[in-house]
């Protein structure tokens, strides 16, 4: 080959920011003339959001018949405190656990847990219930606590707390009604011939004395929070569902990407860009940003509308609102990517998103809550995005978490990111099929 | 070769485009063959060859979309391998896809690909008039691509590819299934282009294009350079034109149409007799007599006016069609 004399100058200069910026608003072009993929990012989750929330409103449609697993501690160890959790246990709705990793459990312990998230509610029955009980009354009452996870809903703890109250009533006349018998023979003043009207007057003097100590119960059953968790507001339908199905949105921009990368491979758009001065990463970039600003434009439409449609609380800290959904967001577009590289052709990239992204949202309790679910699928859960984007959701709009409440959600989101978009780009061949 | 390719590569009014020694294989395949050749600044030059010759993946490598598994590539002096990012800015490719944005307009697409190459403001839309203009779009230039003729969608993958102003550009196929109206279009903006100093390579298959066109044709098969020449000089390699005899027996008369005053030469290809000769209809008539004298039992005769058409048949003993 002959040396190489100056060569020519190009007829002109691109940027990289230049280039992405030219490819995003591309995208946002082609975007916002496909009514059907508008329609599916912003029109489709805020119907769910709207119809779901307002259809569980006042309480979940059907309860799973599967036992509500309950962590028990009990303080006391008398017969009575026994007897009481043994018919909880026997009810078919719930199941106690009272040891956990082979350690009985205390009051700690189980606060623990409930916090850490490994189970929602837990029982304890205090020191002294038995006795307290048996007497007349007591001052202040013995507290029967149910330490309840704050996402917990109330379609599942009301009918709890309204079980567990039955059972102390239950348990108390238990321990009183021998007493009060008792009681009423030890009092019966009665001449030899016996005179039923004095025998009535006197039992039903016995029976008010009953009725009258109910109203000052000796113990009473209080809903309670997992210790450092008491600022806590408890969801409701709108704070359970908005976030599920925005969440359940947002991963629906990864159908979007994944037709646009694979029509622009089918169509040689790709390959013609590669003929361009530009480099693979400003290429790539360009891609990705509109789907990102789509997806916050989603999370913003989403919040802002259960704010104005139903008052919901937005939490205390927009910074880790933000947080929470650029992390989420750069999880649903690495996951597109990884889509992308997977499907070969659009059709067949389509099936493949709607198969996982229906998966995902299940396990990662978009449509029911983690919380519920066996232990196994509850772990399995975390194995999704969406869990994890839930629960820091949650954290924000319910527990009014700020950005180191919700690190380590946004840890995990931002390590999907990572390994979805790795997977995906190291997958994605960009260079181009010559033949011919 | 037709011309003095003495000026150094990459100097103004020498070479532009150096191969040498080109190969790429796709696993046992050999698509590109050891394929040589240079063209010079202004020139259109053109690679003729039947589908599957290796035309695509030829300006694939010179777009620095394929890389080579052997050879060297030097574009405006600079070596494509190592600085591929300044070859591109310099050059223009039109794939054969029509590589638009179907949703967008047609002023979109262009604008879009010329911001890609650091194209803005007036000089952009200064750039989107003329182009549109040139390839006949301008007044739909504000309709969906989507909407478009195929010849309309062809004349816009032109303009996009040239509205960087490239100073070299490699046109692939750019007429396959395209209406007159579009294909003439195409050709006054290639003879545009010729006229302003840009510099071509331009594939096909259809000969008529190449002959019309092209300064130089390199005809080229299953990766391989077979001749390379004006079309002119082409079609000089065959003399007057050729001749193929087919009959039961043929063989016997090879020697006797050798010796034939008007032949040039006369081989076997096949099962039939190809004869080249200075004058087609002479030949045609004495190789009948030949048959008859001979009682050989002619089963079919073809003559082939020279044309690049017929030099490739006589090249590779199949139509630039139906390799």
């Amino acid at each position: 080959m002959s040396a190489a004399p100056a060569p020519f100058e190009p007829p002109c200069r691109a940027t990289a920011g230049g280039q992405i910026l030219a490819i995003a608003w591309k995208d946002l072009l082609i975007f916002s003339k496909d009514l059907p993929a508008v329609g599916l990012v912003f029109v489709m989750p805020l119907a769910f959001v709207v119809l779901m929330s307002l259809a569980l409103a006042s309480q979940f449609g059907t309860v799973d018949e599967r036992p509500l697993v309950l962590l028990a501690v009990d303080e006391d160890g008398g017969p009575a405190a026994g007897a009481l959790l043994g018919r909880l246990d026997a009810l078919p709705s719930f199941r106690l656990e009272r040891s956990w990793a082979g350690k009985p459990l205390d009051r700690a312990a189980a606060e623990r847990l409930v916090a850490a998230g490994e189970r929602s509610l837990a029982v304890i029955i205090p020191a002294g219930l038995g006795e307290a009980l048996a007497a007349p009354a007591a001052e202040p009452p013995r507290e029967l606590v149910l330490v309840v996870e704050p996402t917990a809903p109330g379609q599942v703890v009301e009918p709890l707390l309204g079980t567990l109250r039955g059972l102390l009533e239950r348990a108390r006349a238990e321990a009183r009604a021998p007493r009060e018998v008792d009681a009423l023979f030890d009092g019966l003043k009665v001449p030899a011939l016996v005179d039923l009207g004095e025998l009535r007057a006197q039992a039903q003097a016995t029976l008010g004395r009953v009725l009258a100590a109910a109203d000052r119960p000796p113990a009473v059953v209080r809903r309670a929070s997992p210790a450092g968790m008491e600022r806590v507001a408890l969801p409701d339908t709108y704070q359970q569902n908005v976030p599920a199905y925005t969440l359940f949105g947002i991963f629906w921009i990864v159908v979007l990407l994944a037709e646009s990368v694979l029509a622009e491979r089918r169509g040689g758009t790709f390959r013609r860009l590669r003929g361009a001065p530009m480099g693979r990463a400003a290429l790539l970039a360009g891609k990705l940003l509109p789907y990102l600003a789509i997806n916050l434009l989603q999370v913003a439409l989403m919040l802002g509308a259960a704010r104005l449609l139903f008052g919901m609380s937005l939490g205390s800290s927009p910074a880790a609102l933000l947080a929470v959904s650029l992390a989420a967001s750069l999880a649903a577009v690495g996951l597109g990517v990884l889509v992308s590289a997977l499907g070969r052709t659009e059709a067949r990239a389509r099936n493949l998103t709607i198969l996982v992204l229906l998966v995902l949202a299940a396990l990662g309790g978009c449509f029911i809550p983690r919380f519920v679910m066996p232990p196994a699928m509850q772990a399995l859960g975390l194995a999704t995005p969406h869990a994890w984007a839930l629960e820091a959701f949650q954290d924000v709009l319910v527990r009014g978490g700020d950005l180191a409440a919700v690190a380590p959600e946004v840890g995990a989101l931002l390590g999907f990111a990572a390994l979805f978009f790795g997977l995906g780009v190291w997958r994605f061949r960009l260079e181009v099929d010559g033949a011919g | 070769m037709a011309r003095s390719e003495e000026r150094s590569c990459g100097a103004p009014g020498g070479c532009l485009i150096e191969v040498q020694g080109l190969c790429k294989r796709y696993g046992a395949r050999v698509a590109v063959d050891g394929l040589s050749f240079t063209v010079q600044e202004g020139e259109l030059f053109g690679l003729l060859g039947p589908n599957g010759a290796g035309k695509t993946t030829t300006m694939s490598l010179l777009s620095t979309l394929l890389a080579p598994d052997g050879g060297e590539l030097r574009l405006c002096g600079l070596d494509v391998a190592r600085e591929p990012a300044r070859v591109r800015a310099l050059i223009g490719h039109v794939p054969q896809e029509l590589a638009l944005y179907g949703a967008l307009d047609a002023r979109q697409n262009l604008a879009f690909f010329g911001r890609i190459h650091g194209l803005s403001g007036r000089r952009l839309r200064a750039r989107m008039d003329e182009l549109l203009g040139a390839v006949g779009l301008a007044e739909r230039a504000a309709e969906p691509v989507e909407g478009f003729s195929g010849g309309m969608k062809r004349r816009l993958n032109l303009a996009v590819s040239l509205v960087h102003g490239p100073r070299i550009v490699f046109f692939d196929e750019p007429t396959v299934g395209v209406d007159p109206q579009s294909r003439n279009f195409i050709f006054e903006l290639i003879e545009r282009l010729k006229a302003d100093g840009v510099t071509m390579i331009y594939t096909t298959h259809y000969m008529e294009e190449a002959s019309r066109l092209c300064d130089r044709v390199a005809i080229v098969d299953q990766g391989r350079l077979l001749a390379l020449d004006t079309p002119r000089g082409l079609v000089g390699l065959l003399g007057g034109g050729v001749v193929h005899l087919e009959a039961e027996g043929v063989e016997s008369l090879v020697e006797a149409a050798a010796s034939l005053p008007m032949v040039e030469d006369a081989r076997m290809e096949g099962q039939r007799l190809v004869v080249r000769t200075r004058a087609t209809d002479e030949a045609a008539r004495a190789l009948v007599a030949l048959c008859h004298e001979r009682a050989v039992r002619l089963t079919g005769l073809r003559v082939l006016e020279p044309n690049l058409e017929s030099v490739f048949l006589h090249l590779t003993g199949k139509g630039l069609r139906d390799a």
